[in-house]
């Protein structure tokens, strides 16, 4: 797992064009830091796309030092989330830049688990889930939208989350 | 409680969940299914996931991800029931059944059958891969034959054979999974058009010039020849992946268009992958090592084909 970690990192480092496959590993964890500190969807995507644009850049320069490559990307992510609340402070405050320990972390990782876990549903539930939940859509317009009934809809979404219930390995 | 009832109330819940409000939650199902969905509250927008994505690589300006080359193409059949097809090969072409797994339920995961020289994979289609059946086109030695071989194992006649003008004698069958053969005998100019192995895959779709455009971009496929209809509609092209042919036809009339599934051996997965959905790809996997020997990808293209893109790793 590490060596392989490794291995995308120098190939990026080699060689930037590699950086989408760091970017399909670390995106759902940043995503998740960044939405649940800023709890602001479009704000979380500025940040989500300043992260990683940080990272691009700076790839060359990281530096193995036997921490996971997860913390390098989530210093960076503290740093701008720092950097926006100060930003929406009115007044002058000081704001520590804090990475994700402990409890944080592990709620962090997990949601990330679970939202990678919405691209591998079946198609219909996936979809409904992505509306759902990512565009904040009721189960009415998204009934209209498919071209399905409400309730064929509210069904699809309880087989999803019964679906990734049971694959999070959550107990009943 | 009824099962309507519980929907109807998920969803009320899902409702103040994503209103940021409380909302008191009593049914043991219902609480544990509430809490994955207070975990999909910060869902991200696979749309915005996709555009950042491709932002990063075209401010990086890849240009190094153009050098992947598509080395050939095996067609994919997913579809219910692969065990049968199999068997619908065996008594039609006398195809081998090169390697064959079976799920424990006893579904056909993944199946490699040699007809002639060329390579068909079967298997059956699940929820996740979903059927696909494109149409197929052979030459074998002896058109009239093989036209009642195919009847006999349980195919339906869509022609019986007939001499074409472009010098073959054919035969079209579809096949009792749907799949449609269009079986051939060279009358003149040797065995086979040439850089045609014995099966073709065929891609019928409406608005072909675009996926022929998908093609060239994505995977650096070659026109070879084309036969334009009087409106200028492709009738019939010959394009080359790798070392593959294939023929691309507008859909029409009763010809509609068809999806298929694609195994696409490349020589650099990842760089292909990222080549694939810059020509307009969606990712259905991103590139990964699997335990078998392959480093692969899946993406589906606009026009409901999809193609994994496997590199053969030592």
């Amino acid at each position: 797992m590490e060596a392989d970690e490794k291995a995308l990192v120098e190939a990026a480092q080699q060689d930037p064009a590699r950086f989408a496959a760091i970017y399909d590993a670390h995106f759902a964890r940043i995503y998740a830091f960044i939405a649940r500190r800023v709890r602001d969807r479009a704000a979380a995507e500025d940040l989500t796309a300043e992260v990683f644009r940080h990272a691009l850049a700076g790839i060359r320069q990281f530096e193995w030092r036997g921490v996971p490559f997860a913390a390098w990307l989530y210093r960076i992510a503290a740093n701008e989330i720092a950097d926006h609340m100060k930003r929406r402070a009115r007044e002058q405050t000081e704001i520590q830049a804090e990475e994700p320990t402990g409890g944080e972390l592990e709620i962090v990782e997990h949601r990330a688990a679970l939202h990678r876990l919405v691209d591998r549903l079946p198609a219909d539930q996936r979809r409904v889930i992505v509306m759902r939940f990512a565009e904040e859509r009721s189960t009415r317009e998204i009934a209209t939208e498919i071209g399905r009934s409400e309730g064929a809809v509210k069904q699809l979404q309880w087989r999803a989350l019964q679906t990734l219930r049971a694959q999070m390995g959550r107990p009943a | 409680m009824t099962e309507r009832n519980q929907f109807d109330r998920l969803d009320a819940v899902i409702d103040a969940i994503l209103d940021g409000r409380v909302m008191p939650i009593v049914d043991g199902d219902l609480a544990a299914l509430a809490l994955v969905a207070a975990d999909l509250r910060d869902l991200p927008d696979p749309q915005f996931r996709d555009r950042l994505r491709r932002e990063l690589l075209k401010e990086n300006d890849m240009t190094t991800t153009m050098t992947a080359t598509v080395q050939h193409m095996i067609p994919c059949y997913l579809i219910e029931g692969a065990a049968g097809m199999i068997e619908f090969l065996e008594k039609t072409f006398d195809a081998e059944v090169l390697q064959s797994h079976a799920s424990p339920e006893g579904k056909v995961m993944y199946a490699e059958v040699k007809v002639g020289d060329s390579t068909i994979e079967l298997g059956d289609a699940n929820e996740q891969w979903t059927a696909k059946a494109a149409p197929l086109h052979v030459y074998i030695p002896d058109v009239d034959a093989v036209y009642a071989r195919a009847l006999a194992a349980g195919a339906t006649s869509i022609y019986e054979p007939m001499q074409q003008p472009y010098g073959d004698r054919e035969a079209g069958v579809t096949d009792p999974f749907g799949i449609e053969w269009y079986l051939a005998t060279r009358l003149e100019g040797g065995p086979r058009p040439p850089g045609f192995g014995t099966v073709t895959a065929g891609f019928r779709t409406a608005g072909a010039p675009k996926l022929l455009e998908f093609l060239v971009d994505a995977f650096g496929a070659v026109e070879v020849d084309r036969t334009s209809g009087p409106s200028g509609e492709i009738r019939h092209a010959e394009i080359r992946l790798g070392a593959t042919m294939i023929e691309l036809s507008e859909a029409h009339g009763q010809w509609g268009p068809t999806k298929g599934a694609y195994h696409v051996i490349v020589d650099d997965c990842d760089a292909m992958y990222e080549r694939a959905l810059r020509a307009g790809a969606t990712s259905v996997a991103p590139p990964e090592t699997k335990p078998y020997g392959e480093r692969s990808a899946a993406v589906d293209d606009p026009f409901g084909n999809q193609w994994y893109i496997a590199m053969k790793i030592a």
